[in-house]
């Protein structure tokens, strides 16, 4: 170790640094990273589904090949995914892992934008602050719309896989139509995914340096360029979906959900249609449309 | 600068002398309280008066903005040409060498103030000046010598190629100045000294580690200086906000040397890992 006169016995932490620290940069990319590439990609889809379908040979218009699109595919991940439970395991582990020794990590450093306002110091610093905030989003996130806590969302909508669409679009809303708190969980989801495309974009030029991938300035440039781009990319992704979703009309979503059902939604999924929502469309309460949109587990 | 400004001293300028205000954080002793002082001073275009100047004709005539009369302010320096590192301090909230910051560049202005502060990140002796052992302490961490010491003559050392010497001059430059810490987010104040060998070693130190890991000589301690810089402090706790890099005077790549020695730490861990003992 050090040239330390007196020689402490090390904790655990002292003695394992190095590989903490690694699997701190590693965590964020694999898993973390690859699973927010995938989860804006798939979300996305709400403003390209049509794409999607049309090479599926099925010529729709945008709002109903995105609805459909993006119902295809949430079903095909709670569906068809092998392993679903694992992966979620190993996810939570990462997430938890990374954010919690992140903190820790984060509060050794002292930011100082205010003397040295250099770019990459602001990085620095932003890298912390959408830390802290990218994680109460994520259980927020989560919270809201996988562990019912309903009390967190204006309107109340719960979230299910079989109207995937038209659910997100209600918690976002904040009802059939926008609410004032609705707007504002719109803009938190908004600001929210940006702070963590930003971290991740950063992160991942960050650590091309602590593993020693780039060490040259230039090097570090195009590394930086090649990040920028891929943040850039999937910025687009995450605002196409925030937007998407918070401007999706709930009542029209479910009818394609339904119509996406009663095709190709097999037995199973036709019966979870449940009684066909008649109230919504002409009586925007929320509570009617709790009643009216079938919650998963039913 | 002009000679019709409204704020005319008592005594008439010379023309092309313009009246600037030194703001000095003063502090009698580890400790003690801090205050702020502010002095007059009067400078001419192409003078040369650095800040060294300054404070030794403030310190000819101690009077405050105010007339009071103090004690003179305490200062470090060296060489008065950059290349010591002893009169680092804080100018206009800046860090860098108070030698080579002369007065028409930081205040080039009738009334313009420059504010003079210690390092926050050392101990204040006194005033601007800082105890700055704790530089050559991570020097220490990192073994940032060559091994030459022996009870026999060890012969010629082994040549360095043309192109090590490049990489290698520049890296030599550093004055131990502590700019690059001070700057750095990472690199924070430790009151206690039993605490150092675990907090941030800093820039300078992995960028020297890295210089004597090129020498041919010096190579004999690799091992050891790797296994300081994968410890706790050691290079993962930079957190890359490359202020360092921007803040040394001497240009020193920092920036690089840490990806160099991220690099070295991840082979070396990766050797150790699959070698059996
Ligand atoms: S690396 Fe540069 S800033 Fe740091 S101590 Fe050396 S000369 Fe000073
Ligand atoms: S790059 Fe690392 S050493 Fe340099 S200022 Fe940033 S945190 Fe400190
Ligand atoms: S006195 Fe030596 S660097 Fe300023």
């Amino acid at each position: 170790m050090s040239s330390a006169e007196t020689t402490k016995p090390q904790s655990f932490f002292e003695k394992n640094h190095l590989l903490l620290r690694r699997l701190h940069s590693l965590t964020g990319i694999v898993p973390i990273g690859v699973f927010l590439i995938a989860h804006l990609v798939t979300n996305s889809s709400i403003l390209w589904g049509k794409v999607g379908m049309r090479q599926a040979g099925h010529d729709m218009t945008m709002v109903q090949g995105g609805v459909t699109y993006f119902q295809k595919e949430v079903q095909w991940i709670n569906e068809q995914v092998p392993h679903l439970l694992l992966i979620e395991i190993i996810l939570w582990t990462a997430l938890a892992y990374h954010s919690i020794l992140g903190f820790y990590y984060a509060r050794t450093g002292r930011t100082n934008v205010t003397s040295y306002a250099y770019q990459s110091n602001w990085r620095y610093t932003l890298q912390r602050i959408s830390g802290y905030i990218g994680i109460l989003f994520i259980i927020y996130h989560i919270g809201t719309l996988r562990w019912g806590w309903t009390f967190l969302v204006p309107g109340g909508a719960t979230w299910s896989h079989e109207f995937a669409a038209s659910t997100l679009a209600l918690a976002l809303r904040g009802g059939e139509d926008f609410t004032a708190a609705g707007v504002a969980v719109s803009l938190f989801y908004l600001i929210c995914v940006s702070l963590l495309v930003f971290h991740f974009a950063n992160g991942l030029w960050t650590a091309a340096i602590t593993w020693g991938l780039t060490i040259s300035q230039s090097a570090q440039k195009r590394w930086g360029y090649v990040c920028a781009g891929l943040g850039a990319g999937l910025m687009l992704a995450a605002w196409s979906a925030v937007v998407g979703f918070a401007t999706l009309s709930p009542a029209q979503a479910r009818d394609f959900e339904k119509k996406y059902h009663e095709k190709y939604g097999g037995p199973a999924a036709v019966e979870k249609l449940g009684k066909p929502a008649t109230g919504p469309s002409m009586n925007p309460s929320t509570s009617a449309v709790r009643e009216s949109v079938p919650v998963q587990g039913q | 600068m002009s000679s019709t400004t409204p704020t005319a001293p008592s005594v008439a300028p010379k023309p092309g002398t313009r009246t600037i205000r030194i703001r000095v954080k003063r502090c009698e002793g580890p400790g003690k309280p801090e205050r702020w002082e502010e002095f007059t001073l009067q400078v001419s275009a192409g003078d040369g008066t650095n800040v060294i100047a300054a404070l030794q004709r403030i310190a000819a005539k101690p009077v405050t903005v105010e007339g009071k009369n103090t004690i003179p302010v305490a200062w470090d320096s060296g060489c008065l040409e950059e290349v010591c590192g002893a009169c680092t301090m804080v100018v206009n909230g800046k860090v860098r060498q108070s030698c080579s910051a002369l007065m028409d560049t930081i205040a080039p202005n009738e009334g313009d103030v420059v504010t003079l502060e210690p390092m926050s990140k050392f101990p204040v002796i006194r005033d601007l000046v800082v105890d700055r052992s704790r530089v050559f302490h991570n020097l220490k961490r990192v073994k940032a010598w060559v091994p030459v010491d022996g009870t026999y003559d060890l012969g010629a050392g082994p040549k360095e190629s043309p192109e090590t010497q490049e990489t290698r001059y520049v890296l030599s430059t550093c004055m131990s100045c502590g700019c690059c810490l001070e700057a750095c987010p990472q690199f924070t104040k430790q009151e206690n000294p039993e605490t150092w060998d675990s907090a941030f070693l800093g820039a300078h130190a992995i960028s020297q580690a890295r210089l004597f890991n090129m020498h041919g000589t010096g190579k004999q301690l690799e091992k050891e200086r790797l296994e300081a810089l994968a410890g706790p402090g050691g290079v993962d706790d930079c957190g890359n906000a490359q202020n360092c890099v921007k803040v040394c005077p001497k240009r020193i790549p920092l920036t690089e040397s840490i990806g160099a020695m991220g690099r070295a730490v991840t082979i070396h861990a990766v050797k150790k890992l699959f070698t059996l003992r």
